[in-house]
């Protein structure tokens, strides 16, 4: 085994040059972004302390460019606007969940991020897209600058946007029968459900136009109005119907709601909506 | 193989390897810095310059020139990230708004307005707020998120983030503002109306430039929505236009883009009040100019289908639907309501109908009432004026007494006039399918319109 002591010494000069050959390049020094926090204003704290910290959701109002669709025409809401915008976002919504869904729920299943959007989104087919949700972890809130909390008009639009969008987020963590809801009203979903009446719609079973552009609309759209409705607005409108078949068809859907949120979150829909009533209420009179 | 061999091969593939893998990092510096240094260097800059201007800056923002003009917007930075704006947007926006502004370090350096000032209203997609039917949904174009790309004499150049990618996109350029340009600002609005035109000037208006030996004439009209004006030029085939976005100053106007006439460009218009003109003056006699004019730019021959000896032909004009018309003059529509006022309150004009060779009865002026009032006829005869193209309706006795057309005799006089009428078929349509015709006084600003019946 002579070869081996011979090449051992070659061995060991390799290993040297290997461990010295770049030993005269830089070592690496201080990094050269700035991560020093950006100073927080009194909204920035107050962000903080009543989404941060209680909830871990951060909430965006400034423009990040990332964020948002640069395709379209859209700017970031008007300082003024955005502390209102988030106390009916945590007033109704997150407080609402919290008491009946258990003061954790919203902490798991949440958007980590709602981005606040001053601007109207407006779609090529004339319609506004109020808010978007997306992957289960972000909530994007348009129309923030017309945010007028006296207005009931207003806030109860607002109010049906987090609604619809927080049920988007619940499907996309746990998804509901879409092939059952499906079979109730096969034929009436439309892409041109924006040409559509509302009356119209719910002649055919559908609760409003925009529930028929597709299963998972329908779903939101359902579960959303009945929660912004009291019960006697739900009952008014399902009284308003003159189909027997409409009618029965969208308590077909109520059902399908009131036993997913019963199955998937082990909550009751109908302590959910009169929690959301007292707090819509509590809203607009204050 | 024998293990010996192997072993040596792999010592010299190694130190092969070793020999040179030092080398290849060696890569030639074209800069003194590391890129992230440079970034970092142009972001501290643009931090630093934009608190250096006492009085801040300002920028006239052309968001597209091909169908926009231009917002004029004065910025105040202050060192805790806030920025005080005004724009001449509108009316309201002229006084200072305070929101907030950021550095941004993307794939490059930008200055992004974060929260909602004035110009923002430049992206405001909302139904209400398109200047035009193509920009439903788009506002006017504007970006608040401004690439960084450098100085030039003191001015800062940018481009939108929007655009910043497109071959065509503008630089925008912020230059120092000074305490006059935020006191003046008001003044911005206040030269709108003088690029609307205003009702005392003549009816026509054209763009004229001037190379220093010859000049074209173009036909001008002004959106004030959009803040846009087309110019397409009236010389018999020529297809020449002029189209520029036009942004308000205190003194006239600046277009983008530039007028070019006799190799030079001009932006800068001056506004003189006593014609009503807008002027940019270059050197060699080179010029352009808005200006006001009392006869048509382009004369058509369409009166002489009225003239003594053709068919006959009907033209009414019908207040229920024709008063609100663009094309009436403001001069028509006042002496409209002068005759209305000297009639009762459920008296007032329905219609000026104007028959040309009706067979009996000639041509005569028929004016029609609401009310129950019975209809007044004035009797004419026509007479043709080759030279300045125009129809001559000369008095020929009236249906009634004097005292009984009294009151129509200021709007009579207008299309009685001793010069004649302008006769032009209109390409657009109001409410109904028939074909529109305005006439227009060859001696004051009274144009009517009306339906060919």
């Amino acid at each position: 085994m002579k070869f081996v002591n011979k090449y051992k010494k070659i061995a060991v000069f390799v290993g040297v040059l290997a461990f010295t050959a770049c030993a005269h390049e830089d070592q690496p020094t201080e990094s050269q972004l700035d991560y020093n926090q950006p100073a927080k204003t009194d909204l920035d704290k107050w962000i903080d302390a009543n989404y941060l910290v209680p909830y871990n959701i951060n909430a965006q109002y400034k423009w990040n460019q990332n964020t948002v669709d640069n395709t379209r025409y859209l700017f970031p809401p008007t300082i003024d606007k955005v502390q209102p915008a988030l106390e009916i976002v945590k007033q109704i919504w997150l407080q609402s969940y919290a008491t009946i869904g258990g003061a954790d729920f919203v902490k798991k299943i949440a958007p980590r991020e709602i981005v606040l959007v001053g601007g109207v989104n407006s779609n090529s087919n004339g319609t506004r897209t109020l808010g978007i949700a997306e992957g289960g972890q972000r909530i994007t809130l348009f129309e923030v600058d017309n945010i007028n909390k006296k207005n009931r008009a207003i806030v109860a639009e607002f109010i049906h946007t987090i609604q619809h969008e927080y049920v988007h987020i619940l499907n996309q963590t746990k998804p509901f029968d879409e092939q059952a809801w499906g079979k109730i009203t096969p034929s009436g979903y439309t892409a041109t459900w924006h040409l559509e009446t509302t009356a119209a719609s719910r002649e055919l079973g559908f609760i409003t136009s925009y529930a028929r552009s597709n299963v998972v609309e329908d779903f939101a759209e359902t579960a959303s109005i009945i929660l912004i409705s009291t019960k006697a607005e739900y009952a008014a409108i399902l009284a308003g119907i003159t189909s027997a078949k409409a009618r029965a068809d969208i308590q077909r859907k109520e059902a399908i709601v009131v036993q997913y949120f019963k199955d998937a979150f082990n909550m009751d829909f109908y302590a959910l909506r009169d929690e959301a009533e007292k707090n819509t209420t509590y809203v607009i009179n204050n | 193989m024998k293990i010996k061999n192997i072993f040596k091969y792999v010592v010299v593939a190694s130190l092969i390897v070793q020999l040179t893998a030092c080398t290849s990092t060696e890569v030639e510096q074209k800069f003194d810095k590391t890129p992230t240094e440079r970034l970092n260097a142009q972001k501290s800059e643009l931090q630093e310059v934009l608190l250096t201007s006492p009085d801040g800056w300002k920028a006239v923002y052309f968001t597209d020139d091909k169908q926009l003009g231009g917002f004029t917007h004065l910025f105040k930075f202050t060192p805790d990230g806030k920025v005080e704006m005004a724009s001449d947007f509108d009316a309201t926006t002229t006084s200072k708004f305070t929101s907030e502004y950021d550095i941004q370090l993307g794939s490059t350096v930008s200055l992004v307005f974060t929260t909602k000032n004035r110009i923002h209203l430049l992206s405001d997609s909302s139904p209400q707020s398109n200047p035009t039917p193509a920009l439903l949904g788009k506002g006017y174009l504007g970006d608040f998120q401004f690439l960084y790309y450098g100085q030039e004499n003191g001015q800062l150049i940018f481009k939108a983030n929007r655009t910043a990618g497109d071959g065509t996109s503008k630089e925008i350029r912020f230059v120092k503002a000074t305490a006059q340009d935020w006191t003046d600002l008001p003044k911005n609005i206040d030269m709108i109306a003088n690029v609307v035109g205003a009702n005392t000037r003549p009816l026509f208006r054209l763009f004229e430039t001037n190379d220093g030996t010859t000049t074209h004439q173009y036909d001008f009209t002004f959106a004030t929505r959009s803040r846009f004006a087309t110019a397409n030029s009236i010389e018999a085939g020529s297809t020449a236009t002029n189209n520029m976005g036009i942004a308000y100053t205190p003194t006239g106007i600046v277009v983008s883009p530039a007028v070019e006439v006799g190799g030079q460009k001009l932006t800068d218009f001056i506004y003189n009040s006593t014609d009503g003109s807008f002027t940019a003056t270059g050197t060699n006699g080179v010029s352009a100019s808005i200006k006001y004019s009392a006869k048509p730019l382009v004369l058509t021959d369409d009166y002489k289908n009225l003239v003594v000896g053709k068919p006959q032909m009907v033209f009414g004009y019908i207040a229920a639907n024709l008063y609100t018309a663009p094309t009436n003059s403001s001069y028509f529509k006042t002496l409209v309501d002068k005759v209305n006022a000297t009639l009762p309150a459920n008296q007032s004009i329905a219609r000026v109908q104007i028959v040309f060779n009706n067979v009996p009865n000639g041509t005569y002026i028929q004016y029609q009432f609401n009310g129950g009032k019975a209809q007044i006829v004035h009797w004419l005869t026509t007479t043709e004026d080759a030279v300045n193209k125009t129809i001559i309706l000369n008095d020929d006795g009236w249906n009634t007494t004097a005292a009984n057309y009294a009151f129509l005799k200021d709007i009579d006089n207008e299309l009685t006039n001793s010069k004649g009428l302008y006769v032009k078929k209109e390409t657009f349509r109001i409410t109904f399918s028939n074909t529109i015709y305005t006439f227009t006084s060859a001696a004051s600003n009274f144009r009517m319109t009306t339906y060919q019946l």
